[in-house]
């Protein structure tokens, strides 16, 4: 009987549903029989992995241009500390597990685009064949950690094992897709938009008012559309990222491109475009969909009984209005090794958009504001990394800052202190159509966003053009 | 009341009495894919067993499709489930209990968005 109604729906979906539109065809299905790993894909794409691993996203290290106390370094996340998982050196590759079992976490490893190794400066055989191509490229691709041949750990295929599933996989090649792309960026930083806000797995599947470019009823965009350079380099840096991985050609909306400087059928508002980025109307709130880290406390562990994981004190923000601030383009960032540089308030900037209000190629720009508190090597009082998956199982966070200290900077018997920290972050996604786009007064008004005197004005220019004269 | 009018709110009233209840049934009897994988397969197909390992993300999805529509009857024919006095397994999995088992492992197959172990 079973069968029967299954052969009955059978013949019933496929009197439905044409033929040619039953199955997508992919370019790579004729291209080879057996997936046997990075190797098959090298047979025909060497010079593309090549390209690869001298980009941002193997290296996670790029040049900085945009840096203004670099001092022409490569850097990256890979060997910079930051305010949300420090530093992955020290967690690069791993099973964490708390008392129950479960698995906590696999080191940062999870979100490179290799399958495991450590990236390394000089090209060899053995990195290109670190590469994974699919994990960008293959659509229902996953991978999980397995035990390598050598007693470590190595990403793998969740398919190694089954070769007719994993030949249909690694052939259904595609350029990135918004999940592909989601996977590690709407996840970084420990948890759903933690780290970004703007960059919410809601953008995979959503709709014009959630995001006009991304919406499936909008300009349904892949983050390729805006973020493709060549050669595997991505345009577009943010604000805080260190490296830039398509030099000379950053990403914008106004150049023509795709809008122009002057987009609005009002002259009145284009007037404003000049020294104001699209985003600050354009996207009036972020993390929307999932609440943000907005702070994360290092010198605060908790306990989270319902994961039986530690975890430092989170302030989650949802809805969070942007700070609007001036940015040229250019960053001053904290740099590992580097005595710290503190603001009027005591808190080291991670990263410092530079710019103002006189500056003319200073324009008006929306971020996230991130704040934390760090560690803060006494002596020389430099930042300090910690191992972050370690602290997640045991709570051991003084621990976790002596682990990670010695593992990045060969440091033993430190003293440290905490100290807390400020981050710039540019809010580029979620971007609303002109219905829900922000009006005259909410900036303008008595109650408007904007911190006139903080931005360099001596009041809203506009309440001051309508104030009655004397 | 006339009793035309009445004979209509009874009507009415057993109407949306029914479809309550009609409703709460069908929610008592919603059958997760996950616990007949459970209660079914896994101790046969739990890890380091005889038969293999199988977990939603051991297979894509075409080939959960294929499986439940073509192989299952004729793999699993001679197979007698323990937990459920040595009856063919084909014999005591409901339909329903099938379709829920059928539809939970290809919506979490190692192609899915969402892989899974049984958990």
């Amino acid at each position: 009987m079973r069968r029967t109604l299954s052969l009955l729906a059978v013949i019933a979906i496929a009197a439905a549903v044409p033929a040619d539109a039953e199955k997508q065809k992919y370019s790579h299905e004729d291209y080879f029989e057996h997936y046997e790993g990075t190797k098959t894909c090298l047979a025909c794409h060497e010079d593309e992995a090549v390209s690869f691993f001298h980009s941002q996203h193997y290296q996670w290290t790029g040049e900085t241009p945009a840096i203004i106390n670099a001092e022409g370094k490569m850097l990256g996340k890979k060997n910079t500390i930051n305010d949300f998982c420090t530093n992955p050196i020290p967690a690069w590759i791993g099973i964490t597990k708390n008392s129950r079992g479960e698995i906590l976490s696999q080191g940062c490893s999870k979100c490179h685009a290799g399958l495991g190794k450590m990236p390394s400066s000089e090209l060899s055989r053995e990195q290109l064949e670190n590469i994974d191509c699919l994990i960008c490229h293959a659509s229902g691709y996953n991978r999980n950690l397995f035990e390598s041949e050598d007693g470590g750990l190595e990403w793998k295929p969740i398919l190694w094992q089954n070769q007719v599933g994993m030949d249909s996989v690694s052939k259904r090649i595609t350029m990135p897709k918004r999940t592909s792309c989601l996977r590690c960026h709407a996840g970084s930083g420990g948890g759903p938009n933690f780290k970004r806000g703007d960059i919410e797995y809601e953008l995979a599947e959503t709709d014009r008012t959630f995001d006009v470019h991304m919406g499936t009823d909008g300009g349904d965009m892949a983050c390729t559309d805006c973020h493709a350079g060549s050669k595997h380099r991505m345009r577009g840096r943010g604000v805080d990222l260190m490296g830039s991985d398509q030099v000379g050609e950053p990403l914008g909306c106004g150049n023509g491109a795709c809008h122009t400087a002057e987009p609005h059928a009002k002259e009145l508002i284009n007037r404003h475009t000049a020294r104001i980025d699209c985003t600050v109307c354009h996207i009036p709130t972020f993390a929307r969909a999932d609440a943000t880290d907005m702070a994360r406390d290092w010198s605060k562990p908790v306990y989270s009984e319902a994961n039986d994981k530690h975890i430092p004190t989170f302030t989650m923000g949802k809805d969070v209005v942007p700070v609007i601030d001036w940015y040229n383009g250019t960053v001053w960032a904290q740099l590992p090794g580097v005595t710290v540089t503190t603001q009027a308030d005591g808190a080291v900037g991670m990263v410092l958009p530079q710019g103002s209000r006189t500056d003319p190629k200073s324009r008006l720009f929306a971020f996230k504001v991130h704040k934390g508190r760090m560690p803060l090597l006494t002596k020389d009082r430099w930042l300090l990394p910690i191992n972050v998956e370690e602290f997640f199982a045991d709570g051991d966070i003084d621990g976790a800052v002596r682990e990670a200290a010695h593992a990045v900077y060969g440091l033993e018997d430190i003293d440290y202190e905490w100290v807390d920290v400020e981050r710039y972050m540019g809010i580029f996604h979620g971007v609303q159509p002109a219905a829900t786009a922000l009006r005259c007064l909410d900036c303008h008004g008595p109650d408007g966003r904007l911190d006139w005197t903080g931005l360099g004005y001596e009041a809203d220019p506009l309440a001051a053009a309508l104030a009655p004269s004397h | 009341m006339s009793k035309t009018k009445l004979m209509v709110v009874v009507v009415l009233a057993g109407i949306v009495v029914l479809s309550f209840a009609s409703g709460a049934t069908a929610a008592k009897n919603k059958i997760k894919g996950q616990d007949v994988f459970k209660e079914f397969c896994k101790p046969c197909h739990g890890a380091d067993s005889e038969a293999g390992e199988y977990t939603p993300m051991s297979l894509i999805q075409d080939q959960w499709e294929t499986f439940f529509d073509e192989k299952f009857e004729e793999t699993h024919k001679g197979v007698t489930d323990p937990n459920h006095d040595n009856k063919p397994v084909i014999d005591v999995l409901t339909e329903e209990e099938f379709d829920a088992l059928a539809k939970w492992t290809v919506d979490h197959a190692a192609d899915s968005e969402q892989p899974m172990t049984c958990g």
